[in-house]
């Protein structure tokens, strides 16, 4: 009997988290402002929400497209970003603010992902610094990261 | 006097020739009409493995008790019902479910029995049903980022009146310690037929059936004492 409740007990853990990432992060893509299909990467591009320290991982990097994530306790994330493509002196940086607002909303995955959040009713709106143009300033819902959710002109 | 001695051998080569002869004689095989009755009745029991392991488990609290009634030379009617209060913990939510069950079938012995003896090696069906509140205590929205952590949260909410239907297929073994007195101990795989999950939550646990796995299934494990209380003897 206590082998049996040893090997019963020992199976608890059957399943493990594979669905990668549960809680979507909100994904933006850069293209050009002047020929609006092709992409262009940020120079020395820099991502950090109002009144937070850098994401690590956007730290001054030329990308194309950046996937960042929201703060699921709230219905407002305030992010800067930074690019500079001058000549990287803190001097030339340009800033934009971009805001988005959503209602966030629990939804059970399952046993060992839990519960994710999605974001329902999203609007976006920046200020005229180096985003030229973003498409589109509403979204129903982000509950996946497969495709870009902005495209941002620049 | 070697006359003697040959004639002696004779004689004693004739006697065992005959003592053999009188061994191979082959007894008349006399028809076994004596047959062993054994009892039929009511037999009832509890699980003590449930105690045993809620005294060592404080998210589980159980209670079970078995009862079986023969009704044929190997089959008997077997039910269970019982009570149960378990607290599952996982990475991102703590719940509690809490309920009743009873589970209904039969069970087959395969065991050819040597005189009166009562022994089982047996197999068995069920039918579960439970009945159940699932309460989701707290949980961490899994949101994959340092940047933004979530936090536990406190909710409380509970669903009342879930209930869960399921089948199982048991395989065990029964002993007679003492006169009338059984031990058995069993595992069983069960199947979910229909279970009700609370509104944006799931059920991981239903009283009866246990732990249900992504695939729908379950595993049961019993340990019990019964008593027989014969009503006759076929």
């Amino acid at each position: 009997m206590i082998l049996c409740t040893a090997i019963f007990s020992g199976c608890e853990k059957d399943d493990f988290c594979t669905k990668d990432p549960v809680t979507p992060k909100l994904v933006l893509r850069f293209y050009d402002a002047n020929d609006r299909d092709q992409l262009k990467s940020t120079e020395r591009l820099s991502i950090w929400a109002a009144g937070k320290d850098t994401i690590q991982t956007y730290k001054s990097v030329a990308l194309d497209s950046v996937a960042i994530p929201l703060n699921t306790t709230t219905s407002e994330t305030i992010y800067h970003l930074k690019i500079n493509d001058f000549d990287g002196s803190i001097a030339s940086n340009q800033i934009a603010t971009l805001t988005i607002q959503y209602t966030p909303e629990e939804e059970f995955v399952s046993r060992s992902c839990g519960f994710r959040v999605i974001f329902n009713d999203v609007g976006f709106s920046t200020d005229t610094s180096w985003i030229q143009d973003f498409t589109p300033a509403l979204l129903t819902t982000i509950d996946n990261q497969s495709t870009a959710h902005v495209q941002i002109f620049h | 006097m070697f006359r003697y001695s040959i004639s002696f051998i004779f004689l004693l080569v004739y006697s065992l020739g005959y003592a053999q002869e009188e061994a191979m004689e082959v007894p008349a095989i006399e028809k076994d009409t004596l047959v062993y009755k054994t009892a039929y009745g009511l037999r009832l029991g509890a699980d003590i493995s449930k105690p045993i392991l809620a005294a060592f488990n404080g998210n589980y609290t159980g209670f079970e008790l078995v009862a079986d009634y023969r009704i044929g030379k190997k089959i008997y009617l077997a039910t269970e019902i019982g009570f149960v209060e378990k607290t599952s913990i996982e990475d991102y939510s703590n719940s509690t479910s809490k309920g009743n069950y009873i589970r209904v079938g039969f069970n087959y012995n395969a065991y050819d029995n040597w005189l009166d003896m009562n022994n089982e090696v047996f197999t068995g069906v069920r039918y579960g049903l439970g009945l159940f509140d699932q309460t989701l205590n707290s949980y961490t929205p899994n949101v994959n980022s340092l940047y933004f952590p979530s936090e536990s949260i406190d909710v409380s909410l509970t669903e009342k009146d879930l209930t869960a239907h399921w089948t199982e297929f048991i395989v065990g073994i029964k002993v007679e310690t003492l006169r009338n007195l059984f031990v058995s101990t069993s595992i069983s795989y069960k199947i979910v037929l229909a279970v009700e999950d609370p509104v944006n939550f799931k059920t991981l646990f239903a009283p009866g059936f246990s732990r249900i796995f992504e695939s729908g299934t379950g595993f049961g494990f019993n340990y019990t004492i019964a008593y027989l209380i014969p009503f006759t003897k076929k």
